[in-house]
């Protein structure tokens, strides 16, 4: 039976919403170590709302670059090429969001506040730990759901079931999946992930946010987010579904070697970032 | 704005009511940053309270520190969320600062709902 409702998701999947083609271009390009910075740039200048998402985002505090950027290629030049990419694939990720946002409703918000909580954490996380792609960590941060998001909306009756079951035995979503549908949101945004050509860093953070022991080589990465993921829970940043708190991954917090002292400033910071950060959302063109 | 009796005044306080003397002519003005010589001035003309700019200690208190029922009730959510984890120091640790930071936000909105 779980098999079949696998095959049934995959076919799901393969019929969810693709990334605009100017993100999958930019993706080609950025994977190939032979283009430049105008190559990608002359990709990004075609496509004007692009062009002036990532003008505003490079001027934006998030950055807090001293001077304006006015040109693409400045913002390349600057950002570097993996950074331009990860913020295109955020903004086309809030466009995925936010188009279907009258379908799913309250859930669906809740459960964007939890992913774009998680991102901010994993943000600050990182920055405590000096970790150099911040951008990469925050799309980590922002997508380890993406599975959830796969089941509201392409498998409505099984998630109610699942949401239902959450609700009446207060347990962790990913046990009433494992019960209900016989596998994890982790596993479906794994598939998505992959369908999408996305970086194997990003796969492995969204496959195994719940397990970063298993994520090999991008141990740190999945462990940022999972530690991003619990202390965006335990103040109530949005919601991921259930009213529990995963439990710490002995190995993960051990590779992070974060002191017992540093949680409350990073959870004060997440917190306050958080507020800011809906403002650039929010004004998308 | 609190009310104080003469004694008390220091200067550098704020009047957030304007004080005149028997006869309703004005002495000072609301604004006014008192000084030791205007205190003086107020003692001869015989007033005996005026009010000045900022809270009670019963009002500080209430303002930093959250009521019972809103701390019972962080609390109470919290160890339902924690309870299978809490074997470990960490989450321990998570729980204490969550529980501050979800009390200290439940302050910032409500003040925020007493000055709109």
């Amino acid at each position: 039976m779980s098999d079949n409702n696998l095959k049934k998701i995959i076919g799901k999947v393969t019929d969810l919403p693709t990334l605009p083609r100017t993100v999958l271009k930019i993706t080609e390009l950025v994977n190939n170590p032979k283009s430049s910075a105008k190559d990608l740039a002359m990709v990004v200048t075609d496509d004007q709302i692009l062009t002036a998402r990532l003008l505003r985002l490079v001027n934006s505090s998030f950055y807090g670059f001293p001077q304006k950027v006015s040109t693409v290629r400045g913002a390349i030049v600057l950002l570097g090429f993996d950074a331009i990419r990860s913020l295109l694939l955020t903004t086309s990720m809030f466009d995925l969001f936010s188009n279907k946002k009258k379908k799913g409703g309250f859930e669906q918000e809740t459960l964007w506040d939890h992913s774009l909580g998680c991102a901010v954490g994993a943000k600050v996380i990182a920055d405590y730990l000096r970790y150099d792609k911040v951008e990469e960590i925050f799309v980590a941060g922002l997508l380890h759901d993406i599975g959830k998001i796969v089941e509201m909306l392409f498998l409505p009756k099984e998630f109610n079931r699942v949401t239902d079951m959450v609700v009446e035995k207060n347990i962790l979503m990913v046990e009433a999946e494992k019960e209900v549908l016989g596998y994890t949101h982790a596993e479906i945004g794994k598939l998505l992930a992959e369908q999408w050509n996305l970086p194997s860093k990003l796969v492995n953070v969204i496959s195994h946010h719940h397990h970063p022991e298993l994520a090999g080589r991008f141990l740190q990465e999945a462990a940022i987010v999972h530690l991003a993921d619990i202390l965006c829970r335990s103040v109530n940043i949005g919601s991921g579904g259930d009213n529990k708190i995963p439990p710490l991954n002995r190995e993960a917090w051990d590779s992070l070697q974060l002191e017992l002292t540093t949680i409350e400033p990073i959870v004060e910071e997440m917190d306050r970032e958080f507020g800011d950060i809906g403002l650039f959302i929010d004004h998308s063109p | 704005m609190i009310f104080l009796a003469l004694k008390d005044l220091k200067p550098g306080m704020v009047l957030s009511t304007p004080v005149h003397n028997f006869h309703g002519i004005l002495l000072l003005s609301k604004g006014t940053k008192l000084t030791q010589k205007n205190i003086r001035i107020l003692k001869s003309w015989g007033v005996n309270h005026i009010g000045v700019a900022g809270r009670s200690k019963k009002d500080r208190k209430k303002a930093t520190v959250p009521d019972k029922a809103t701390k019972r009730s962080v609390q109470a959510n919290l160890t339902k969320k924690f309870s299978d984890v809490l074997d470990d120091k960490v989450m321990v640790e998570i729980m204490r600062v969550a529980g501050n930071r979800l009390k200290k936000r439940s302050l910032n909105k409500k003040e925020l709902n007493e000055r709109q």
